[in-house]
């Protein structure tokens, strides 16, 4: 179970002329300029179901998922998985969650089997549990063939797999992905749409799985619930139907473009 | 899952050096390159040594000389060739071939009239032409200055002689010179200003594609996001990546140490390979020297590229650090007397002069042997504190 509740965060941007600047007789830093990335978005993902987290580009997806992550921490706000706090107790967070980045950042000298292995042992798996769990990766998402070989070279689809088996590998009950489909063809994002829903059904585990993506086809057909983000705020939360209900629309693309261009405040969450 | 967190660190620590090492392994051909240039580059250094020694060498033994004038001087031709020197004439051009280099031989010219004004005792002049730009025109002006005061000094002892004066009141003592040196130290003269440095700059650049790979590199591919996604622990992080960097760079040091033992069979000059002499036991003890050098400036290297973006940006950063631990050594060469202590404290120094010490055979306290290791130990901590922090705020951007 994710949950993140009002998290906010800004980013210091090089601002024009920065560095020093003169103040009558004195030099002084030129001020810095803040982006605020995050401004106030909430989710609340629980286990069994996949969560959409939809939005145009610059929505503050990737930044939510990086503080989830672990990797930033929120100017304020407050991010949990199953009940651990991801500020105050990271570590433990962490080795609750499988995380596909939105940078795949393979190692391209290493094998897709080393590359799974390294990161078992990293989250505390023995050589032989890695090795074991590589093996079962590669038959869920059909890479045995791809097993040793060095990933330099893989494809896109590849590289996503690969990434994908090396976020699973020590079967986290938490899967959080950004843009997982960027960059598939049509075979690949079926096969990993098919992936996603047998991981959150029972017999895959039940796991919680949080997924960014600015592609409406990937929510219409895979999301249970969907949170739609737009300069780094909620602008609405349902399933696809609810969505479809409050903005009168038919097609569930329109509903977005309504949701997250136009500043209606009777549709804002 | 259920591991206490030492030994949960411990292993990540393991598992990040085995795939740093791994990586690195993979990497052929720059694993290749720089395995290549610590062999190769021990042989050449003492080839360059040795071929400049052995040049001055045959220019001392080649008892040639060149004298343009040699029929105004039959007295000073016949003091020549009594000291088994033969006589050249120059060549037509020999001034324009001495301004230009390519004649490296001094040349004697001595004036029409010189033995008139030899007789008279007008104190004739004889000129000495050479090109100190070049050393081989100075070792030749130094044989033609002796011959010429040896001439002169005769010349005034045999005048003395005529006139019932002893030769004894002409040179009223006898300075004799005893070289307290022993071999090792007269062949260390030659070599140890370069053999250590070689060494040095050979750990410096064999560690730094290593170090800027396995931080700066992380940042280049994308990994360190991901990297850090994981509950992995920053010292096991820094650790992990730093023993492979420091491994790689200390089996450089132990491969270009080595080198010199086959090395010295290229020797081209007699005296400094009768003189030079660089077994098994000086081949550990500069690795072993260089062992704290290596870890130190692996972690040091890695806290330069931690925070660059790319290799390229790493590369920039790094070159301020490869060239101040390559100037430091020269601050020994430069000094003639005795080394001071603080030496010791200077990582780059120290092992430059510890592997002195080692050339000329001389002993090494046990203090000299651990305040290097202290300081090393100190520095490469620092360094991996710095570097485990950088990699973690460094993981996004």
């Amino acid at each position: 179970m994710i949950l993140i509740d009002h998290v906010a965060k800004r980013f210091a941007a090089p601002a024009a002329g920065a560095g020093w600047q003169r103040k009558g007789w004195r030099i002084a830093r030129t001020p810095q300029a803040w982006v605020q990335a995050v401004s106030d978005i909430s989710l609340h993902a629980p286990n069994g179901q996949i969560t959409g987290l939809l939005g145009p580009n610059g929505a503050g997806k990737t930044s939510t998922l990086r503080m989830l992550a672990g990797l930033l921490i929120p100017d304020s706000g407050r991010l949990e998985v199953d009940g651990l706090s991801v500020t105050q107790q990271r570590a433990k967070a962490q080795a609750r969650m499988g995380i596909l980045a939105d940078a795949r950042g393979l190692y391209p000298r290493l094998t897709a089997r080393e590359n799974m292995v390294y990161f078992g042992r990293l989250q505390g798996l023995s050589d032989r549990a890695a090795q074991a769990r590589a093996e079962q990766l590669g038959d869920l998402l059909d890479l045995r063939s791809l097993l040793d070989r060095p990933t330099e070279g893989f494809s896109q689809g590849e590289r996503v797999k690969t990434a994908l088996a090396r976020a699973l590998v020590h079967d986290p009950d938490n899967i959080i992905l950004d843009e997982p489909t960027n960059g598939l063809d049509v075979l690949a994002t079926r096969a990993l749409r098919e992936t996603l829903r047998y991981l959150c059904s029972p017999a895959g585990g039940s796991k919680c799985i949080v997924f960014s993506t600015h592609i409406m086809q990937e929510v219409e057909r895979l999301c249970d619930q969907v949170v739609v983000v737009a300069r780094g705020r909620n602008i609405a939360h349902g399933s696809v139907a609810d969505l479809l209900a409050q903005t009168g629309q038919t097609d569930f693309e329109d509903a977005f473009v309504k949701l997250a261009f136009t500043a209606d405040p009777e549709l804002a969450v | 899952m259920s591991r206490s967190p030492l030994s949960r660190a411990l292993g990540q620590w393991v598992a990040v050096f085995l795939k740093e090492a791994k990586d690195a392994w993979r990497d052929r051909r720059t694993l290749r390159m720089v395995l290549l240039l610590s062999v190769v580059q021990g042989p050449l250094v003492l080839l360059l040594v040795s071929t400049l020694a052995s040049e001055k060498e045959s220019r001392i033994d080649k008892r040639e000389i060149y004298l343009q004038g040699l029929q105004y001087a039959p007295d000073l031709q016949n003091f020549i060739e009594r000291q088994a020197y033969g006589i050249k004439a120059p060549p037509a051009d020999a001034m324009d071939q001495l301004a230009t280099g390519q004649l490296e031989d001094a040349i004697i010219v001595v004036p029409p009239d010189f033995e008139q004004q030899l007789q008279t005792l007008q104190m004739p002049s004889i000129a000495i032409y050479a090109n100190s730009s070049s050393r081989g025109s100075s070792t030749s002006r130094d044989v033609a200055r002796k011959l010429l005061q040896a001439y002169a000094q005769e010349r005034v002892a045999l005048t003395l002689v005529v006139r019932g004066v002893g030769v004894a009141s002409l040179k009223p003592l006898e300075v004799q010179e005893h070289d307290m040196a022993d071999a090792s130290a007269r062949a260390a003269q030659l070599t140890g200003s370069l053999i250590p440095l070689y060494v040095l700059i050979a750990v410096l650049t064999g560690a730094m594609g290593a170090a800027m790979d396995s931080t700066a590199g992380e940042r280049e591919r994308s990994s360190l996001e991901p990297l850090m996604m994981n509950p992995v622990s920053p010292w096991a992080l820094a650790l992990g990546k730093w023993c492979a960097v420091a491994l790689l760079a200390a089996l450089i040091a132990l491969l270009t140490s080595l080198s010199f033992i086959p090395a010295q069979f290229l020797i081209r000059s007699d005296a400094l390979q009768a003189l030079f002499r660089f077994d098994l036991s000086d081949a550990m003890h500069f690795g072993l020297i260089c062992l704290p050098f290596a870890g130190a400036v692996s972690a040091i290297l890695m806290a330069t590229s931690v925070r660059g973006k790319s290799i390229k940006e790493a590369q920039a950063g790094n070159s301020l650090v490869l060239m101040t631990f390559m100037l430091l050594p020269l601050v020994s060469l430069l000094n003639d007397a005795a080394e001071p202590d603080w030496y010791y404290l200077v990582p780059s120094l120290a092992q430059q002069t510890l592997m002195l010490h080692v050339l000329r055979a001389e002993p090494i306290a046990l203090w000299q042997w651990l305040l290097p290791s202290a300081v090393g130990l100190l520095v490469t901590v620092a360094a991996l504190a710095y570097v485990g922090r950088a990699l973690r705020s460094n993981a996004v951007h």
